[in-house]
């Protein structure tokens, strides 16, 4: 070997190297791009998921409550005034606060204190007369404090806290009687004003009502239309023409798609506004083309000698692509789904656009009643000025992402398990 | 007898011509061979034999190709009831991924030619015995067709072909991507069924059309160039060019 092959040969070898360098800088990249990325949402949603009550004492005394009678049925309860000793409730944490602060109390637990103090009795109707220990849900920015979110060092002028309240706060702390337990209601509450009741259920099941819609209409028409193109329509201009445009389809910004519904869902065909059933519909414009092109790609990726087999045997073309093709491209097709449902489930815009955007404190429980979705409510929530929602955003983005996560795994195990491998 | 009759055929695949002005006589039960370098069409005239064109959209074909009385190259022609009556058998085995039972069974199926499970069952057992796999495959007729290995994936098709008894079978190169014991077991399945099947079969080898035709066409360029007897056309062919291809000289 002469002088000048070796060094061409070096060379060649250190090419290879610096391109693997350069490739697994690249992921090297993508992985610390990913795992800020998560840190950032992990690390502020977590607290989202712990919820800070304040515990007290409550007297339901029949007579502030105004029930005359002496056995009063769960209706007389119902009807009864609550006002008075959830107030009284409040106030008897500090009994030497001047009347006209005793705002300063009640602002500490969320506005919905006197409801509360109502269903507890309501639960358990034997309480009445008694004075027992009660928790209530304590004010966003109390719940903030107790997380340390909220910094306590800044001017009194500045803060949502005032000293006073940090002054009582720390005394319930001390005795043990701010409690910090697993948040289940924000994952049964709606949206609210509230930072501390705020929770997903409505734009969670906004997003399940929607993702079902799309996937009712998508679904259907995408194969029917896939197996069409794939199998029947002559190869001609016009069916190229198609093709293409199918393509165009799948590029179009998503927003456009919301202008469409808009226009024509509520405007020409007056379907309900704000509402799963539209949002569906938009969304499977979306998802249309996605599912098209996965499902034409796994038809295609039969074999023709399975066509040829059965088209030798007799069977007419209907019963070769009903018997054979279609079945065996199932498994790509059905990935495909998955992954144009995922991307319709991070959908913003063309919801916001058909009005999934307003505020709805209902859980919604069929497509055509209004609702909001997981990510329009992270864009809601995300305009929030309350501290309380900070977390709360962050949290919603891990519901996503699972949500996200979990329709990707059922795409992948579909495809590993059902794929058949050509040879 | 004469089974098939073809008078000037001629395909084309879009403006170039595949097939040119081919005429030949296939007799009934017995087993015609075509051979030939490659792409001289014989696959081609095959694939005319059951209308296996159609699929080729670019594909025309012109001319008169007769099985009985029946005109093949015709319009009007049910192409299912015609493959019902010609069956095929690929070049690569390419059974069902469905199981063994429902590869044979597929056909007669489709076709309602069973009206009971037990007779469906019957059918599926006499093809598979025909096709020399029963004894091979009886014990686990549920499992997948494909899971087997080449030779007796090949004998599957064949059962397959056959469940609905046609007249005649059409066979492309159906040993090419098989090991000579499988070769060896399925040439004595095509002199069995030479009893009951008219067959056609396709072919690269020319010791196979020596062994298992009675007559034997040479194509060349699209064109027929000599068809006769076996023994005549391996021993003593009329055309020069003939001579060449079997004795090794070309192609």
């Amino acid at each position: 070997m002469n002088e000048a092959k070796r060094k061409l040969l070096n060379k060649r070898y250190r090419a290879e190297a610096n391109f693997k360098l350069f490739g697994q800088i690249a992921i090297g990249l993508a992985l610390l791009f990913l795992a800020v990325f998560m840190y950032k949402i992990f690390s502020k949603g977590y607290t989202a998921f712990q919820k800070t009550w304040i515990v007290t004492e409550v007297h339901y005394d029949k007579e502030l409550m105004l029930i005359e009678t002496d056995n009063p049925s769960l209706e007389d309860l119902e009807n009864a005034d609550y006002y008075e000793i959830a107030y009284k409730a409040m106030t008897r944490l500090d009994p030497s606060l001047p009347e006209e602060d005793d705002r300063q109390l009640i602002q500490m637990v969320a506005f919905t204190y006197e409801q509360e103090v109502k269903n507890h009795l309501l639960k358990n109707p034997s309480l009445l007369g008694k004075i027992v220990p009660i928790r209530l849900t304590a004010s966003d920015d109390l719940d903030q404090v107790h997380k340390g979110n909220y910094p306590r060092d800044i001017p009194e002028e500045d803060r949502r806290v005032n000293d006073y309240q940090l002054k009582i706060y720390d005394m319930l702390n001390e005795r043990g009687d701010i409690l910090s337990k697993f948040n289940l209601s924000f994952f049964t509450n709606p949206d609210s004003r509230e930072a501390e009741l705020a929770g997903i259920a409505s734009s969670f099941m906004g997003t399940v009502f929607s993702i079902l819609v799309c996937l009712a209409f998508s679904f259907p028409i995408a194969v029917l239309a896939a197996i069409y193109l794939e199998e029947f329509a002559p190869k001609n201009k016009f069916t190229d023409f198609i093709e293409v445009n199918i393509n165009n389809l799948a590029a179009v910004p998503s927003i456009v798609f919301g202008l469409l519904g808009l226009g024509v869902l509520l405007a020409v065909f007056n379907l309900p506004r704000s509402t799963p059933l539209v949002g569906g519909i938009t969304l499977s414009l979306m998802t249309l083309p996605t599912i098209i092109i996965a499902a034409r790609a796994s038809l295609k990726a039969v074999p023709p000698s399975i066509r040829e087999a059965a088209l030798a045997m007799g069977a007419s073309n209907m019963q070769t692509t009903m018997h054979h093709t279609v079945p065996l491209s199932m498994p790509g097709t059905l990935s495909g789904t998955i992954i144009g449902l995922a991307q319709a489930l991070g959908e913003t815009a063309p919801l916001i656009l058909i009005g999934m955007v307003a505020f709805v404190n209902t859980i919604p429980g069929t497509p055509v009643d209004p609702a909001a979705s997981l990510p329009v409510q992270i864009y809601i929530w995300s305009e929030s000025a309350e501290r309380g929602f900070v977390e709360k955003v962050s949290a919603c983005i891990m519901v996503l992402l699972g949500f996200l996560i979990l329709m990707n795994l059922a795409a992948q195990i579909i495809r590993h398990k059902f794929e058949r491998k050509w040879n | 007898m004469t089974k098939i009759s073809a008078k000037n055929v001629n395909v084309f695949y879009g403006s170039k011509q595949a097939l040119f002005d081919v005429s030949l006589d296939i007799m009934d039960k017995e087993v015609t061979a075509l051979i030939g370098p490659s792409g001289c069409g014989k696959s081609t005239f095959l694939r005319c034999l059951n209308r296996m064109n159609d699929v080729i959209d670019i594909c025309k074909v012109e001319g008169s190709i007769k099985m009985d009385e029946l005109e093949l190259n015709s319009r009007k022609l049910d192409v299912v009831r015609l493959r019902e009556n010609v069956g095929m058998v690929f070049q690569k085995p390419n059974p069902f991924p469905k199981t063994i039972y429902e590869n044979v069974s597929y056909g007669p199926t489709i076709h309602g030619m069973a009206q009971s499970k037990s007779e469906l069952d019957q059918i599926v057992e006499m093809s598979l015995k025909k096709a020399a796999l029963w004894e091979e495959v009886k014990d686990r007729l549920d499992e997948i067709g494909t899971g087997l290995s080449g030779g007796q994936q090949q004998r599957l098709c064949i059962a397959r072909a056959i469940s609905v008894s046609p007249e005649v079978i059409l066979m492309d190169e159906p040993c090419s991507a098989l090991d000579p014991i499988a070769t060896a077991q399925i040439e004595e399945l095509i002199d069995d069924l030479k009893k009951e099947h008219t067959i056609v079969i396709v072919t690269h080898s020319m010791s196979q059309a020596a062994r298992v035709s009675q007559k034997t066409g040479f194509f060349h360029l699209g064109k027929l160039i000599e068809f006769g007897d076996t023994e005549k056309i391996f021993k003593n062919p009329d055309n020069q060019q003939t001579q060449d291809y079997i004795t090794g000289r070309f192609g």
